[in-house]
């Protein structure tokens, strides 16, 4: 572990270091732990119900990418950690060790780990700037449908100017039809969040914020308050439900009721 | 400290005469009397002027009324315990003598000293740990209501209005008490000892702070019987607007806790930069002191916007300005940006001087000096540098400034790389050491996995397209439960069971301390293994009833949390047990080489007879042999 010298004969001090026991041993349990993780990692997909929408599918994509990624880094910790426990251990009730090496620093193992947390993060970056890039609203041919969701202390209202002004407690939606959310409160801030579509904004209000999504799948979905809003907070829900063109038209028809 | 101060300070027992005045007749007890009359008068005659204001809404009576009790009850409580004593005789032109001085520090009082308005920092690190265990009690507490309540679907056994007041209650209450849990009662007992110093810069500030956060603790828990705090502690606008006066206790105690905050600060960076023995450089400071350095001069900036957050809220709350009511041209986007503001580098006021503590005592017991120290001070400050520019990332969601949401990603995201670093010093310091398996030393195994988990679930809610996820999900309260309980609480846990020896004069019993730690580390994997799980799956927050696909994972967690608090209640029972009849605490019996463990146990009044040199930095350990840092040298020198 001490400073290379660049005139020292061979073998490299890479190559003997690679072959300590130690080296070896923790490598192994890294290796296997990250495999571990990966293969039954925390978050593997449909997480919240089969993704309703793009957005939810990029949203789980995402998050699968980071378990990836975050899996070695957590394999590694805890290969040391386990190395140490195991491995390094004294005999049990041992008293404090003299025989512990005195290695102050080392400058080319730092560097790496500098430097490889820093490319994670900017590569983590990068992939989060783009991810956002791609879930912005895009000009599309086919006109967004404007449906204006307001909270109120503790049910979610949903209007729909192009249809009259139409108002209904659930979300109906028309599949593939891309759909702009005009989110506003009447009184506290609300959190306005369609769990499988990965949608989620403040009402906040006198103030209106803005979400899009395309449904992709028919279905009814949960629409849940994501902002602790008062007393009913946990009761503040309710359904969206996605439904082909004509049925949405039906629905609009019927006053409500599909 | 003048010269005369060794000379004159006798080994005899019994009071010195003369000393002290009035400060006397002051303890805990006049200062609880104190408070409720000052209370009680000022409750009744803003009762007689205000009577019920614009006519309460929830039956509590006005929000005047209260705000107005509870500064009387601080202004009372502080006079009954002495505060004021040193400010009037100063105004008067009567200066301390030092017989008041020594009288001031506790000298030969016995168990008394730790009821009064005591000076020295050793009082103020046992006074600090006792009530941040009592506030962990009642935070503890209220986490067990929380989850029985939580136990199935629907279940809703307090009903909703109690649910929502117990959350609020159970947030600020653990905020306040992981913020004193390691600067507190170590910052104070062990810091100055650390850099060999006589006491602190400022003692009386030193006391006062500490009293502050004492006179804080019945006006928190007041809102118990004024509605409660029903609105999560982050206390949004409008929603707080909405509360019953036990919003004025969450106001009033963010307001008071942040003067104790910025004293205690201001008081431990002074002593700090000015008092450190000499020899010791920057590179010879041991890290717990940056630690420390770093948590209270991080809450420096940040407590002050938290204050005038609440300010404000208060003066709309019983003046009826608008300064939060968007509605009426005030913005409550300016509350949450100002609450913000504070938020985030709160958690690493909390976080940092735990994982320091952690780093001081790790090379210890692995026998090995700490790997890369300046990696680790770069860490410490690279994180509280960035950590005053991420706030916004709590706001992704809000609508505030969705253009911003990049910036903030970025920020927070680049965190990881000094804390990252941070951990380079951990697992550096353990490769190849050969461990000493004491308990503080296993605690940093379980800080180990509980940071990384907390680590790096953080990243996912850093990245704005799966906060849209997970912001507002139980996801978030398992995440901060892991860094703040998972890595805060276990690194004071093991600042507990290292310091205790000098600190009590007694070992820590490591049997049944053992068994507490461990069962509360195994609850505490369920417990919030089972909110990931809940929030992955899209539960929501703070909610008392949820639907039934989330019922198994909140059984768990309920279980779990119930076995958290088994072990927390064992732990207490060993801290107790071994305070009081522990096996008696050699000087150094961890063979440690920072200059706390130099001193005798019990620590002297003024700790060192003769001031310490230091020449080198306290982790000399292992071999090849390196310098050892020599014992204190006795040279006569004394400022």
């Amino acid at each position: 572990m001490s400073n290379s010298v660049e005139t020292q004969p061979q073998p490299s001090k890479f190559r003997t270091w690679v072959k300590r026991p130690y080296i070896r041993h923790v490598f192994f349990i890294w290796f296997a732990l990250t495999v571990l993780i990966e293969f039954f990692g925390p978050v593997q997909g449909n997480i919240m119900g089969p993704p309703a929408s793009e957005s939810m599918k990029a949203i789980e994509d995402t998050m699968a990418l980071l378990t990836y990624t975050a899996a070695p880094v957590a394999a590694l910790v805890i290969a040391v950690v386990l190395y140490s426990i195991f491995g390094w251990r004294q005999a049990k009730g041992a008293g404090p060790s003299d025989e512990s090496p005195a290695i102050r620093t080392n400058g080319p193992v730092t560097t790496i780990w500098v430097l490889v947390s820093s490319l994670l993060c900017v590569f983590l970056l990068i992939w989060g700037l783009g991810e956002m890039n791609s879930l912005a609203p895009k000009a599309t041919s086919a006109k967004p449908m404007v449906i204006d969701v307001i909270g109120n202390q503790w049910a979610w209202n949903f209007i729909y100017p192009d249809n009259g002004n139409f108002e209904s407690n659930e979300l109906y939606m028309p599949k593939d039809q891309p759909v702009i959310f005009h989110v506003s409160s009447k009184d506290v801030i609300h959190s306005f969040w369609i769990v499988q579509m990965g949608v989620k904004i403040d009402a906040n209000p006198f103030r209106t914020t803005l979400a899009h999504v395309t449904p992709t799948k028919l279905g009814k979905f949960d629409v849940r308050c994501a902002e602790l809003c008062g007393l009913y907070h946990a009761h503040m829900q309710t359904d969206a439900f996605v439904v082909s063109p004509s049925a949405f038209n039906q629905w609009i028809a019927n006053g409500g009721h599909a | 400290m003048s010269t005369t101060t060794l000379v004159k300070s006798p080994s005899t027992r019994g009071p010195i005469p003369n000393g002290g005045g009035i400060m006397r007749r002051l303890n805990f007890g006049t200062a609880v009397l104190l408070g409720f009359v000052f209370a009680f008068v000022g409750w009744y005659i803003s009762t007689k002027i205000f009577g019920d204001g614009d006519g309460p809404k929830h039956g509590y009576g006005h929000d005047r009324v209260w705000i107005i009790a509870m500064t009387m009850w601080a202004i009372g409580f502080m006079t009954g315990i002495g505060a004021f004593v040193g400010p009037i005789r100063w105004l008067m032109g009567k200066d301390q003598k030092f017989e008041d001085q020594m009288y001031l520090a506790g000298k030969n009082q016995g168990v008394a000293r730790y009821f009064k308005f005591t000076t020295d920092h050793k009082v103020v690190g046992i006074q600090y740990l006792v009530v941040t265990m009592t506030l962990f009690f009642f935070g503890g507490l209220l986490a067990m209501l929380i989850r029985t309540d939580l136990i199935s679907k629907n279940s809703e056994i307090f009903g909703p209005q109690t649910y929502n007041a117990m959350v609020g209650l159970h947030g600020i209450i653990m905020i306040i008490a992981t913020i004193i849990m390691v600067t507190g009662p170590f910052g104070n007992f062990i810091v100055p000892i650390m850099i060999g110093a006589r006491d602190m810069a400022f003692p009386r500030l030193n006391a006062l702070s500490l009293w502050l956060v004492v006179c804080v603790v019945p006006i928190l828990l007041s809102a118990v019987f004024l509605g409660g705090i029903p609105t999560g502690w982050s206390a949004y606008e409008p929603l707080a607007s909405q509360a019953p006066p036990g919003m004025d206790s969450y106001l009033m105690t963010i307001i008071i806790f942040a003067i104790s905050s910025a004293v205690a600060g201001a008081n431990i960076v002074t002593t700090v930069v000015k008092m450190r023995a000499r020899g010791m450089t920057w590179n010879r400071t041991p890290i717990f002191v940056y630690g420390v350095v770093a948590s209270v001069g991080l809450a420096l900036p940040a407590f002050p916007t938290f204050m005038a957050a609440q300010v404000i809220s208060g003066v709309d709350r019983t003046t009826g300005t608008v300064f939060y009511d968007t509605s009426a041209g005030g913005n409550d986007w300016l509350y949450t940006n100002l609450f913000w503001l504070m938020g985030h580098p709160e958690v690493y006021v909390i976080l940092i001087p735990a994982m320091a503590a952690m780093m001081e005592y790790l090379p210890v017991f692995v026998r090995k000096p700490l790997f890369n120290f300046n990696a680790a001070v770069i860490g410490i400050a690279g994180i509280v540098g960035l950590s005053v520019m991420v706030w916004a990332h709590h706001m992704y969601m809000t609508g505030w400034a969705p253009n911003l949401n990049a910036p903030f990603m970025l920020t927070t995201e680049l965190i990881s790389v000094p804390t990252g670093m941070l951990f380079l010093v951990f697992i550096g310091t353990l490769w190849r050491g050969k461990v000493w398996a004491r308990l503080p030393m296993l605690a940093v195994y379980a800080m180990l996995w509980n940071f990384i988990i907390g680590g790096l679930t953080g990243i996912y809610l850093s990245d704005v397209p799966v906060d849209v996820a997970l912001h507002g999900s139980i996801y978030v309260t398992a995440h901060f439960h892991y860094t703040l309980m998972g890595a805060g609480l276990v690194g004071a846990m093991g600042a507990v069971m290292y310091w205790f020896p000098k600190m009590t004069g007694r070992m820590f019993d490591e049997r049944i301390g053992g068994w507490g730690f461990w069962i509360s580390q195994i609850g505490f994997n369920v417990t919030f293994m089972g909110m990931f799980a809940v929030g992955l799956a899209g539960e929501p927050r703070r909610v008392s009833a949820y639907s039934s696909i989330f019922a198994r994972g909140n059984l768990i967690s309920t279980m779990g949390a119930y076995t958290i608090f088994t072990g927390m209640l064992i732990f207490l029972a060993a801290i107790i047990h071994s305070w009081r009849s522990g096996e008696i605490a050699p000087s150094n019996p961890w063979g440690a080489k920072t200059l706390e463990w130099q001193v005798p146990t019990p620590v002297p009044l003024e700790n060192f007879e003769v001031l310490p040199i230091i020449t080198s930095d306290p982790y000399g350990y292992g071999v090849p042999e390196v310098r050892r840092q020599p014992e204190p040298v006795s040279v006569g020198d004394d400022r």
